[in-house]
């Protein structure tokens, strides 16, 4: 696990040193909160839409944001799989599980600090809004949104071990995509119903979502909270396990 | 002893046979050249050796562990400057040495130890907070020389490691080069006539690969018939390609 440490701070150090980690990671969530606040305040309240209401809002920013985590992941093994960094490290005596730990550990503090950012944010909007949040709730929403993390890293990992850097992003957009629209983050599929709502059900994000919603709500029944939860789990260790089972099957055919 | 020995190594791609069956020995200490035009073969005997690629026939042995079933073993003794330039971009130098020490298991005090001397082998006080990204081409192939040197391997691979710098930068990498001569076995691949002439002990000729002269300088050119090393080159290269 040392040389995995030591590769991870690569990693965090790579990582922090792109200012665009910082825009894509950190502000567009934030800008996303702000503006979708700025939204709420103009839908008539008779209209009886909740959905970017701040308490409800913030879980899905939280999962929005962890989409671009992803990107970052898929470029970060892409382009170190691009150059002939890896070959070097290749003739370490590093192993492929050093490389995936490597590559998760830092991507997984960044989400942390970017879930921590949004919840903090949705802390200060919702004391300007005057809507009741607790701090109970979004601490725990914090832990919460780690499954979904490893999930959406794991989505990176996959995307940047089979494709190179210019189609790995690409694949990322399609799953940005699909998490903001069929993961219930601009819009409610309970209230649309019909297909939509059997397509979201059978993908992994509507359940990210609910997960991190309710645990805002401190709301832990079973159907809110645990059954999202146990499938943002289930989800994270198939879709990890694929990114991490296809590096090694890479790093075997770069070394053959 | 031998810090390295091949047996019949060989390494296909497809119908094409890169690397055929090379029978090499190289001394404990030596400092030891392939030399060879573009696509001879050299870049791919070095990642045989380096555990970067497996061979289809034949063995090879580094520091007496087998490149087939002793590949950590291998690992834990070579040190390998890729051709490409291999550095964290975003890493300034010392963190990139940093990095390698780590990865070699180093504890907390021998990675401080390690990182300065590299530093100041490399006469690189200068540029130790830059970032790699921001290095000139002379620079990088230094920090990548001394990433590699950093695990202290008891055999060194530096692959073309003066290729596209310009004739003051390849100057002074070729002097970092001679100081570490004795210190180890160093296995250098190159197409620069007179970096092999003025760097190695002796010199392995590759053509097609398959090694078509071994031995010194002076057994070089015996062997041609001509003075000099790019004419003994010229000659033995089209020897064995059949033009004469």
């Amino acid at each position: 696990m040392k040389r995995a440490w030591a590769f991870a701070e690569r990693n965090v150090k790579e990582v922090l040193r792109d200012p665009l980690s910082y825009i894509f990671c950190i502000g567009f969530p934030l800008v996303m909160l702000v503006i979708m606040t700025l939204v709420n305040q103009s839908i008539p309240k008779e209209s009886g839409m909740t959905i970017f209401r701040i308490d409800r809002l913030s879980g899905g920013v939280a999962i929005f944001g962890q989409t671009f985590v992803m990107l970052f992941a898929a470029l970060c093994v892409a382009g170190d799989r691009s150059g002939s960094f890896l070959v070097r490290m290749y003739a370490t005596p590093m192993k492929s599980r050093d490389f995936v730990f490597g590559y998760i550990i830092p991507l997984l503090l960044i989400a942390v600090i970017q879930c921590a950012f949004t919840m903090a944010a949705s802390l200060i909007i919702s004391l300007i809004t005057g809507v009741e949040l607790s701090i109970a709730g979004l601490l725990i929403a914090i832990v919460v949104s780690l499954p979904s993390a490893v999930m959406f890293i794991g989505f990176g990992l996959l995307f940047g071990t089979l494709f190179n850097e210019k189609a790995a992003p690409g694949l990322c957009s399609i799953i940005i995509s699909l998490g903001s629209f069929l993961g219930g983050i601009w819009f409610d599929p309970e209230m649309t119903g019909g297909v939509l709502l059997k397509i979201c059900r059978c993908l992994p994000f509507i359940y990210s979502v609910k997960s991190v919603r309710s645990a805002i709500a401190l709301n832990f029944g079973y159907e809110e909270f645990w059954l999202p939860l146990i499938v943002v789990i289930g989800s994270a260790i198939v879709i990890s396990a694929l990114g991490a089972l296809a590096f090694r099957r890479r790093m075997r055919a770069d070394l053959s | 002893m031998s810090a390295v020995i091949t047996k019949g190594l060989t390494k296909r791609y497809g119908k094409k046979t890169a690397v055929d069956h090379i029978d090499l020995e190289i001394n404990d200490g030596e400092l030891f050249a392939l030399l060879g035009v573009n696509g001879a073969g050299k870049t791919t005997t070095v990642r045989m050796l380096t555990c970067l690629s497996e061979p289809h026939e034949g063995e090879a042995l580094v520091n007496g562990h087998s490149v087939l079933t002793e590949k950590d073993a291998v690992k834990a003794v070579v040190g390998i400057s890729p051709q490409d330039t291999a550095v964290a971009e975003k890493l300034t130098v010392r963190e990139n040495l940093e990095l390698m020490a780590k990865v070699a298991g180093f504890s907390k005090e021998k990675i401080e130890e390690k990182v300065s001397e590299m530093i100041e082998c490399f006469d690189m006080e200068e540029v130790e907070d830059s970032r790699a990204k921001t290095l000139s081409g002379g620079w990088k192939r230094k920090l990548s020389i001394a990433m590699a040197l950093i695990s202290e391997p008891k055999v060194l691979f530096l692959d073309e490691p003066t290729l596209g710098l310009d004739v003051l930068a390849r100057r002074e990498l070729w002097r970092a080069i001679e100081a570490l001569k004795g210190r180890m076995t160093i296995v250098l691949t190159t197409h620069y006539m007179e970096e092999a002439e003025m760097l190695s002990d002796r010199i392995a000729i590759m053509v097609k690969g398959r090694i078509a002269a071994l031995g010194t300088l002076a057994e070089i050119e015996a062997i041609a018939g001509k003075s000099g090393l790019e004419d003994s080159f010229i000659e033995i290269a089209d020897r064995a390609k059949g033009g004469k």
